[in-house]
């Protein structure tokens, strides 16, 4: 009895799953007739053997939507998608799940369907988004991973989405620590999650899904499609109990999952940067518009109205820099710079003001990155 | 009946001596050239025997038949047509013998018997530089410049043999080749600020270091690069020499005088084929532009835009100082001991300041696959050029001239030299340079204070130096400390400076770290 329930159930899901790949249907007229029909229903409706009423039947009717979908919406596809989500270990979880993320539940915006792979009681823990640029610098990575570190230890699950720069980075902090208390990371991607995008962060993404969770509301196959982020960034935006920007340029992905998050009334913090560089131009200009300045996890966390003493008995390992090399380091915590620039606004000798740098570089206080040295003075 | 004539060919930047032999017998009146005459050469006997009626010599009707010894390698070029016309004379008894066995013969044939000059004057005299040498007019600047010590110049071919018997005299010294516009070095002092450009362009000249300048629209590289010949240290005679028969071969314009005296400047623009920078192509084979640049400076302005094999092909001739053509009839080596200066934008947007680029990810894998890593490996100096800063452009005053740098330069190098004197070169050819000492010589050469080498030994462990990158390191770093005036043990600050410019365009390899 209770098999056939599961199978039931089962069976539902990959309906659902079908319905989510159909060519035409998208996050707000999957949403429209799964609320309205239920899963059952919404299927024989798309295949043509129940007749649609009301707003559905307007909405089949428009631009000939119907007809292409009783094309698609065939036993072939259940099929084709029950082996997908089989082959990749990806559970599909509805709106009405128990384990369906209960933030997002409530929210305007909802997916409907979301495919996952790990284990959905991540969502049960506090959670903070970590998000910023993909072409961040390398102080900004440095920053992100530290203090996703630290939230990890303290309990507070990541969220991130594990795009390039910031994210790989939040993600990586989030891992660094392999003992039980610390929390498991989330990551809400765009494309479906049989397809990793970035290729380069395929060890990540597996990591992240072994030792947390991976949410999609695009089916199987769906490539990172551009019109994809922005709508990822909104089931980002909602899971998240806070939003911090690390880095961000005056435009870009990140400013959307801020707007998002402002839309949902959900506190955006955002890491100053020096007013030299560009990519820091967005946080700054968030921090200016109000938003909490965020200089360390504690920052966060007492945001959360946690208990931060555990996080600040970290404390830094790097080796003092000598006055000498402070000097470099000064100068360098203004902005990434060239050696030449060093030289000019330090007017010191090349070969001296290289010296410095090659120090600072074995202390950990400096990395270069193509002829561009950036401080790393967060911690 | 037979007459035998001395003139030269042009193989590569080498003048060969030809003798020109010609049958005049019995038989269907005819005209045909053997051994090995290449299409231009083959067309001499349609301007010989054009010019001799236009002139009013006498063409025998006979059986004419030119062969050019050695007979078994090929010959090219137009500048046998005056031999051919002289030893047909000859051979005809239109003129004794006597009168030309001590003579050379160089020059093109109009129609209208009048003497042409020819392309490779200057490698082409010098084969037969101990005679007297008849050229055109327009080569006599190249012939003494070659060495020549007796050149003559005549207008025509019956001027040339009124000459030869006396009858008449022979031309004035001309110089009709037109002189290239004395180029005018660009001085140093023009170039602000940039004290990092400005140090690798000094550690290039004074250790002989290839330079890769990485840095976006504007940043001043090609400015920096055209400042470098003027301070490298002048040409030795030999040095000039050689210079003089490869632009001479090339076809390139001289300076007045018709020789080179200053380190040539070579810019090709980034269409340039794959035998046009390294050599070959017509049977004469072509000197490329490395080799016009031998001795000298190649710079490769846009560097990515090069096709990568034309680019790769560069590699052998770096290594070796000379750069070996083989073609299906011939193989030659021509010199290519230049000093490679590159100019590159840090990605295709061209900002490469952290932050400010647009690039995607995939734009800039694609720009960057455009450079062999062991190309980018043979640049033992890879600098970041950044935007001059606003007040060094509009306040500042200006840098050292490079009157003052090429001073420092000469000291370094003559130091070096007698320092290098005992090392074996990777090289060959110029065992002084810095650059070019063998890995074996450099703990003697260019021994460690103890901290240079924890900085080395630092490196190789993170992965951030090869065991290659690190011999190339060492040796900046001895340039470094040489212009340092420390002679003797390389220490921490010149191998932290050797390392440090050394970066620029790995910015290319993107933010994953």
């Amino acid at each position: 009895m209770s098999d056939t329930a599961n199978d039931t159930a089962n069976d539902q899901r990959i309906t659902a799953a079908a319905i989510a790949a159909l060519p035409g249907i998208g996050p707000q007229r999957l949403r429209t007739l799964l609320s309205t029909l239920g899963v059952h229903d919404a299927w024989h409706t798309l295949r043509g053997d129940l007749a649609p009423h009301g707003h559905i039947a307007a909405m089949l009717a428009h631009n000939h939507l119907g007809r292409s979908l009783r094309r698609h919406a065939t036993d072939q596809l259940l099929e084709r998608t029950a082996a997908a989500l089989a082959d990749h270990a990806m559970r599909v979880v509805l709106r009405d799940d128990p384990e369906y993320p209960a933030s997002l539940r409530g929210d305007f915006a909802a997916p409907a369907v979301l495919f996952a792979i790990g284990d959905m009681s991540a969502f049960t823990k506090r959670r903070v988004g970590v998000i910023g640029t993909r072409a961040a610098s390398a102080a900004g990575r440095h920053f992100a991973r530290r203090m996703s570190r630290e939230l990890a230890r303290s309990g507070v699950a990541v969220v991130s989405g594990l795009a390039r720069g910031i994210d790989a980075a939040a993600h990586r902090g989030a891992l660094d620590d392999e003992d039980e208390s610390t929390a498991p990371p989330i990551a809400v991607v765009a494309s479906g999650l049989d397809i990793v995008y970035p290729r380069e962060n395929a060890g990540l993404w597996d990591a992240v899904a072994r030792r947390g969770v991976i949410v999609s509301e695009s089916p199987p196959g769906c490539a990172p499609d551009a019109f994809r982020f922005p709508l990822r960034n909104r089931i980002l935006a909602a899971v998240s109990e806070l939003l911090v920007v690390v880095e961000s340029r005056a435009s870009g992905g990140s400013m959307i999952t801020v707007d998002e998050a402002a839309k949902r009334g959900i506190t955006v913090m955002a890491v100053p940067g020096s007013p030299h560089s560009e990519s820091s131009a967005g946080t700054n200009a968030l921090i200016a518009d109000g938003a909490t300045t965020v200089c360390h996890a504690d920052d966060v966390v007492i945001a959360l109205g946690l208990d931060h003493r555990r996080v600040s008995a970290s404390s830094d390992a790097r080796a003092r820099p000598s006055s000498a090399d402070r000097v470099v380091l000064d100068a360098l915590a203004r902005a990434p710079a060239t050696l030449e620039q060093l030289v000019a606004v330090l007017d010191l000798p090349v070969q001296e003001v290289a010296l410095r740098l090659g120090h600072l570089e074995v202390q950990g206080w400096a990395v270069s990155n193509g002829g561009w040295w950036e401080a790393l003075l967060a911690s | 009946m037979f007459a035998s004539v001395r003139s030269t060919t042009l193989l590569g930047v080498v003048g060969r001596a030809v003798d020109v032999e010609v049958h005049v017998g019995v038989g269907l009146p005819g005209f045909t050239i053997v051994g090995q005459p290449d299409e231009v050469c083959r067309e001499s006997r349609d301007r010989v025997r054009a010019a001799f009626l236009s002139r009013g010599f006498a063409w025998p009707n006979r059986r004419i038949t030119v062969n050019l010894a050695p007979s078994g390698e090929r010959k090219g070029g137009s500048g046998l047509d005056l031999a051919i016309a002289v030893a047909v004379l000859v051979a005809d008894e239109q003129l004794p013998e006597s009168l030309v066995h001590s003579h050379a013969f160089v020059a093109e044939l109009g129609l209208d018997g009048s003497l042409r000059g020819v392309v490779g004057a200057a490698p082409l005299v010098s084969a037969v530089r101990d005679r007297r040498v008849v050229v055109a007019g327009a080569n006599v600047a190249a012939a003494r410049a070659a060495g020549a010590r007796d050149v003559v110049a005549a207008s025509d071919l019956a001027h040339a043999i009124a000459c030869l018997r006396g009858d008449a005299d022979w031309l004035e010294h001309r110089d009709d080749d037109v002189p290239a516009p004395t180029a005018v070095v660009p001085d140093l002092a023009d170039v602000r600020g940039q004290p990092v450009a400005r140090l690798a362009l000094e550690v290039a000249a004074a250790g002989g270091h290839h330079l890769l300048l990485v840095g976006p629209p504007g940043a001043g590289k090609s400015m920096l690069a055209r400042r470098l010949p003027g301070i490298l240290p002048s040409l030795t005679e030999e040095q000039a020499m050689s210079c003089t028969m490869v632009h001479s071969a090339a076809h390139v314009p001289m300076p007045a005088g018709g020789r080179v005296s200053t380190p040539p400047f070579r810019s090709p623009h980034h269409s340039i084929s794959l035998v046009g920078l390294i050599g070959g192509g017509t049977a004469a084979m072509r000197p490329g532009e490395i080799s016009l640049a031998s001795d000298g400076v190649l710079f490769l302005d846009e560097l990515g835009e090069f096709a990568p094999s034309v680019l790769d092909a560069l590699r052998q001739p770096l290594e070796d100082g000379v750069v070996h053509v083989s073609r299906a009839r011939t193989t030659l080596t021509l010199p290519a001991r230049f000093l490679l200066v590159a100019a590159a934008n840090p990605c295709p947007c061209g900002a490469g300041t952290p932050g400010v680029c647009v690039c995607d990810d995939a734009a800039r894998a694609r720009y960057l696959r455009r450079f062999s890593g062991p190309l980018l490996d043979r640049f033992d100096l890879r600098v970041n050029v950044g935007l001059p800063a606003v007040h060094d452009l509009v306040d500042g005053t200006n840098g050292e001239t490079s009157s003052q740098v090429a001073r420092r330069v000469r000291s370094v190098r003559d130091h070096s030299a007698q320092r290098n004197v005992d090392a074996t070169s990777t090289h060959g050819s110029r065992p002084s340079l810095n650059a070019t000492i063998a890995v074996d010589d450099l703990d003697r050469v260019a021994p460690l204070y103890p901290a240079a080498r924890a900085v080395l030994r630092r490196e190789l462990e993170v992965g951030r130096l090869s065991g290659r990158g690190l011999h190339r390191v060492r040796r900046v770093a001895r340039t470094i400390a040489d212009l340092d005036g420390m002679p003797d043990v390389v220490g921490e600050q010149h191998v932290a400076t050797a390392l440090a410019m050394r970066t620029g365009l790995a910015v290319l390899t993107g933010g994953a770290r």
